[in-house]
């Protein structure tokens, strides 16, 4: 090959690199998921599932043992009363997985892979069944096998967002703007319900309906009927879920701002809450405080009455949910030297775990 | 810089032409074609130089004088080079005129695929990085998130036509556009190459050909590959841009149709 040969093809093969380093594929990267059992922490990190000993942060398994080009992680791993835990991938052959979360295998025949989408919501698992909302506007509903039980539900748009029940019916919000109610028994779908902004988090449950939070910038009330109406406003957009506690709403924004709002007179408890950085995940609330962790690497702890009680930095990005195991709370920077902490309750660091190579 | 001065008026042309169009179903697929359309346009002159450059160039190949210094000078490179360049200066040619608008542009075409990709926000992370990328002016709550569906294709998805039987390295199933993406290219390189076959007696004629032939081999191949990859905007974007590319270039005149056939270079008589 001459020199003007060569030189051509480096620059076609830098022109495919400069092009594919641009994440054009379905999805190349994302922050972690996270989710706890008593024993365990299970982390969802790009080409692997973790399981983590929360006692000691040392490295229990991981799925699958080597990395694999079609699977891909980051949605919440979801642990289910018979002792799975399920996870999709937003990888090239959009798997859905039960893996044993003692051991890290395989509970299926086979991962369920008829969506067309990524996962990027966690499935419900309720009576029996799981509820799996993908990418590609559908749910999908398997027995606990992974077997499809039902033809896939269409809604619209994306869906990010794990669905939630009230005990008798399912509300699964879309990024297309609409809130949609499904009853599981009947397979049956009331009319969508616009809210007029993407909804990327779930909806909290409470007595005849449900809280959202979405690009609007507004908290509704939703009830399964489609009525809806205004009950708060945030500064920014709302992007985690809200979290419902004892007649509290617990919410935050892209401006760093957290509320606290009684639902009862939708009046707000505090002041200006602001950890350092907008604030992507849902907020951790526990018995005595609340947790949060801002994007630019704030990790904060606030009392029932918004005053706040300590302060950390994580490292990195903080855009996954904390999670509660035992006396620790639990945080999974992105893109930092370890991949999850543990604090105690006065903000202490207990360990941190960074996978083995 | 890049971000600032590239990506982000690129996304926020496109989102607007996007709620122009009403941002409805296959609006998105239709907002692609416009934007490549429309900065094919603002990059016409330049595209227009590339052409016209190549031209002079190719038609020196045939000139008299030009193959005399060649069979002159073929053993002395240093003199070669000085009568090559007196002849350019005499015929007013700059030989960089085909490759600086093709240098210019390049980051034109980066940006506008990572502007392309950056609007279809395949994931939280994405999403995020979309919504501050967008201007105040923007209607951000209706526009996002965009409605990638477009024809038989999700835009943020590779393109493939469902199979009734699973071909491992085809996922997404018969690669349409991957295809079409390849043809086109092909054909918009082919037609670009020099109507007559390369001077024997001329080094750097016959080194033109041989990287014009290798282009003609490898980027059909390597952005069919990106389209059977990657997100199937990408592909509708590369097909309207080669399509537009083949009409800039058929429009000149110049198109040399006969490539496209086998052999079809060698059969075409010269001009002189």
């Amino acid at each position: 090959m001459n020199k003007k040969k060569l030189i051509l093809v480096l620059l076609l093969a830098l022109a495919a690199l400069a092009l594919s380093a641009c994440s054009g594929q379905v999805a190349t990267n994302n922050w972690p998921g996270l989710s706890v059992d008593g024993e365990h922490a299970y982390l969802a990190t790009g080409s692997f599932v973790y399981a983590v000993d929360v006692k000691t942060g040392k490295q229990v398994w991981k799925y699958p043992e080597e990395a694999s080009g079609s699977l891909l992680f980051y949605a919440t791993p979801v642990l289910t009363d018979d002792g799975q835990l399920l996870i999709g991938s937003a990888g090239t052959n959009h798997s859905l997985l039960s893996l044993d979360p003692a051991t890290g295998r395989e509970n299926w025949a086979a991962p369920f892979t008829d969506a067309k989408g990524a996962w990027v919501a966690s499935p419900l698992a309720f009576n029996n069944a799981i509820y799996a909302p993908n990418t590609d506007g559908f749910l999908y509903i398997l027995n606990m096998s992974g077997a499809e039980i039902a033809d896939p539900i269409e809604l619209s748009g994306a869906l990010w967002s794990a669905p939630v029940t009230d005990g008798n019916l399912l509300y699964v919000t879309s990024l297309d703007h609409h809130l949609h109610v499904v009853n599981p028994a009947t397979g049956e779908v009331s009319d969508a319900i616009d809210l007029g902004g993407g909804i990327p988090g779930s909806p909290a449950v409470t007595d005849g309906g449900v809280f959202v939070g979405s690009f609007t910038t507004a908290i509704e009330f939703v009830q399964p009927n489609g009525e809806h109406e205004v009950i708060a406003n945030a500064g920014n957009w709302i992007w985690g879920t809200p979290v419902l506690d004892n007649g509290t709403l617990y919410y935050a924004d892209l401006s760093g701002n957290l509320f606290s709002l009684d639902t009862a007179t939708k009046t707000q408890n505090w002041g200006t809450v602001k950890p350092d950085g907008p604030v992507v995940a849902s907020l951790l609330v526990t018995e005595t405080q609340i947790y949060a962790v801002a994007e630019d690497g704030n990790f904060i702890a606030v009392d029932r009455d918004g005053k706040i009680v300590w302060e950390k930095e994580t490292g990195g990005k903080n855009y996954t949910t904390p999670a509660l195991a035992g006396d620790l709370i639990l945080v999974a920077p992105y893109q930092t030297e370890f991949a999850l902490a543990a604090y105690d309750a006065d903000g202490k660091q207990a360990w941190t775990f960074t996978p083995e190579k | 810089m890049w971000e600032s001065f590239i990506i982000q008026p690129m996304v926020n042309l496109l989102l607007w032409i996007y709620d122009i169009l009403g941002h409805g179903p296959q609006m998105f697929g239709l907002a692609i074609i416009l934007f490549t359309i429309l900065i094919r346009l603002i990059t016409w002159p330049l595209n227009a130089s590339q052409v016209k450059g190549a031209q002079a160039m190719q038609e020196l190949q045939n000139d008299k004088e030009w193959q005399e210094i060649q069979k002159k000078y073929a053993k002395d490179r240093e003199k070669l080079a000085q009568e090559q360049m007196r002849i350019y200066k005499d015929r007013g040619i700059n030989p960089f005129a085909s490759c600086l608008p093709t240098l210019i542009q390049f980051p034109i075409i980066i940006g506008l695929y990572q502007a392309i990709i950056r609007a279809m926000a395949a994931t939280p992370l994405d999403m995020l990085k979309l919504a501050r990328t967008i201007y105040p002016f923007q209607n951000v709550d209706q526009i996002i998130p965009l409605n990638s569906k477009f024809l038989w294709m999700n835009l943020g998805q590779p393109e493939g036509i469902p199979l009734p039987f699973d071909i491992s390295f085809l996922p997404y199933g018969f690669p349409l556009l991957a295809i079409i993406v390849a043809l086109t290219t092909y054909v918009q390189t082919k037609l670009t190459m020099p109507a007559t076959p390369p001077n024997p007696n001329d080094q750097a004629s016959a080194q033109t050909a041989a990287m014009t032939g290798t282009m003609a081999i490898y980027m059909p191949l390597m952005l069919g590959w990106f389209a059977l990859n990657f997100a199937s905007g990408i592909a509708v974007y590369f097909i309207t841009s080669n399509l537009l590319g083949i009409v800039q270039y058929a429009a000149t005149g110049r198109a040399n149709w006969r490539n496209l056939l086998p052999g079809g270079n060698k059969q075409t008589p010269s001009k002189k």
